[in-house]
């Protein structure tokens, strides 16, 4: 039972994340590659403000977050307006900036030791309250004037930019909005391992994010959730394979992204009009 | 003064002048039009217009106000709405929300109403989906608007650029040879549809068009482009006379291309 929490815990904070990236990327068309220093930041300032500064919880929290948003606007302000593929570029040196400055200020955040001793207070009703509200969040960004303008932006710029739309302010409000979920989700980490070290921030972890938002479907938030729990839970499923459990892994993701090339949702969300219809079509075709 | 004028535009691309010193202006009510062979500087006028490139030399005054050096989206917003020669719609977004994308720049609500779920965000989003919705109604669109746009037929695309363009809330409109690849019918839809536009909005209408029959129904004016430059000006009888225009195009006297 204990394993099962633990693994929906996990869950929920790599949804947490992968949903910044699904902003960034899915809706945005951008590609992150140091998301994960975002979660570093909020995980480290939450942690070095409680145990070493004996910051009560709520502020850290709330400082945390701030610092993630800091973090992203120093990154975001002069890489918005550059084309997309620097921008990958850019943010993955950031995020590998980001570990190599943990590694190096031993003093306060214990260098490649990590940091240890932090209070538990990720528990399961905590995850799932947060996840609700990060996902709502998410929801009504999605279907704003914000997520209409990020879809059309990520379709055609230049059209984007002739609608009257400001594209350099729309990236940076996105970016900085996904900064501060995956600083959250760094956050919550923070708290459910009561241990944090830098080697778990590199760039992977950004690069699996976004393989997740690419099985889900880039434009589907239904999909990004949805991929999120399959390819967190597969590992776990696949464990009876041991070691090949990481090629079998990388086999069903191969596949998935071969042959269902817009991802396992495409741009279709799950809505009760959605489902309505389809039940219609059913019915029409049994006829 | 006139509504838009444009004085003495110019763009270099590398050696070559693609718009050179090119002035013209439209005034409320008026369609105008631009022809001139493929690669004249035709889109690129436009382009220069809305702030896709920047100046090299001249001036863009709409209503008195200076647009040069703005930025696009400024532009656009200062009343300049636009249609593109290469359709160019948002593909993730449905009919609708492709309109609707055109209206948003002016929602004023902020992320801190979105979030609380507060009434500025709820009314907005409900009157930018009508107004939307009546954009498509004006072109004829009001069946289509939960369609994606790459599942409309073509001409039916060319109608959401023009609704799309509408939202924008354009003192100006350009329009990029919007008959481009239409049948004859619907080409007659079109010039009806710009006679209604320019009645019910009153603002003027600037066309780029390859087909003669919508530039000689539809403008009072004509300016006649070739390699960036002013070739001649004036109303369509006086262009279909011009010696000089029907040799740009053709390349011999022979006025017939305008029958």
């Amino acid at each position: 039972m204990d394993y099962f929490i633990s693994t929906v815990i996990f869950t929920g904070i790599t949804l947490i994340g992968v949903l910044g990236v699904f902003l960034i990327t899915g809706l945005t068309g951008l590609f992150s590659l140091g998301q994960a220093a975002f979660m570093a930041i909020g995980g480290y300032v939450s942690a070095v403000l409680i145990r070493n500064y004996s910051v009560p919880v709520i502020p850290a929290v709330a400082l945390a977050i701030g610092a993630a948003i800091l973090a992203a606007l120093i990154v975001g302000l002069p890489t918005v307006r550059l084309r997309r593929d620097y921008i990958s570029l850019v943010t993955l040196g950031f995020g590998e900036a980001i570990v190599a400055l943990l590694n190096n200020s031993a003093n306060i955040t214990g260098g490649a030791m990590g940091i240890s001793g932090i209070p538990q207070l990720t528990t399961l009703p905590v995850t799932l309250a947060s996840v609700a509200v990060c996902l709502t969040l998410v929801i009504l960004y999605k279907n704003s004037k914000y997520g209409r303008q990020c879809l059309a932006l990520r379709s055609d710029e230049l059209a984007a930019r002739s609608m009257g739309i400001n594209v350099w302010r729309l990236k940076l409000i996105t970016f900085l909005f996904a900064g501060a979920l995956t600083g959250y989700s760094g956050v919550l980490f923070g708290f459910y391992t009561t241990y944090l070290e830098p080697a778990a921030f590199n760039w992977i972890i950004s690069a699996e994010w976004t393989i997740i938002v690419f099985v889900g479907g880039v434009n589907s938030l239904t999909g990004a959730v949805l991929a999120t729990i399959l390819l967190t839970w597969l590992p776990e499923f696949l464990r009876f394979a041991s070691e090949w459990r990481v090629a079998i892994y990388c086999v069903i993701v191969l596949i998935i992204v071969n042959y269902r090339t817009s991802g396992i949702m495409g741009d279709r969300e799950l809505s009760l009009k959605a489902a309505s219809k389809l039940l219609a079509r059913k019915r029409g075709t049994g006829q | 003064m006139k509504l838009l004028e444009v004085k003495g535009i110019t763009k270099s691309f590398g050696g070559v002048r693609a718009v050179d010193d090119f002035s013209f202006s439209v005034d409320k009510g008026e369609i105008v039009g631009i022809i001139g062979p493929n690669g004249a500087g035709k889109t690129t006028a436009f382009n220069l217009v809305t702030g896709v490139y920047p100046l090299d030399g001249g001036s863009i005054l709409l209503e008195g106000e200076e647009l040069a050096g703005r930025e696009q989206h400024e532009i656009t917003r200062s009343g300049i709405g636009r249609t593109f020669q290469n359709i160019r719609l948002f593909k993730g977004l449905s009919v609708l929300e492709n309109v609707m994308t055109a209206a948003d720049p002016y929602s004023e609500y902020g992320l801190a109403s979105l979030f609380s779920f507060g009434r500025a965000f709820r009314q907005r989003e409900r009157e930018v989906r009508a107004k939307a919705a009546e954009f498509l109604a004006i072109v004829g669109l009001e069946g289509y608007a939960d369609e994606k746009p790459s599942n409309l037929p073509y001409g039916l695309q060319r109608k959401l650029e023009i609704a799309r363009a509408l939202a924008t809330g354009p003192r100006a409109l350009l329009l990029d040879e919007p008959a481009a690849g239409l049948n004859p019918s619907e080409v007659q839809e079109f010039i009806g549809l710009a006679g209604e536009l320019r009645e019910r909005f009153g603002f003027a209408i600037l066309v780029i068009e390859h087909r003669m029959e919508v530039i000689m129904t539809l403008c009072s004016r004509i300016y006649v482009l070739n390699f960036g430059k002013l070739l001649a000006e004036g109303a369509p009888a006086e262009i279909r006379a011009n010696r000089e225009v029907a040799e740009a195009y053709i390349g011999k006297e022979d006025g017939t291309c305008f029958e």
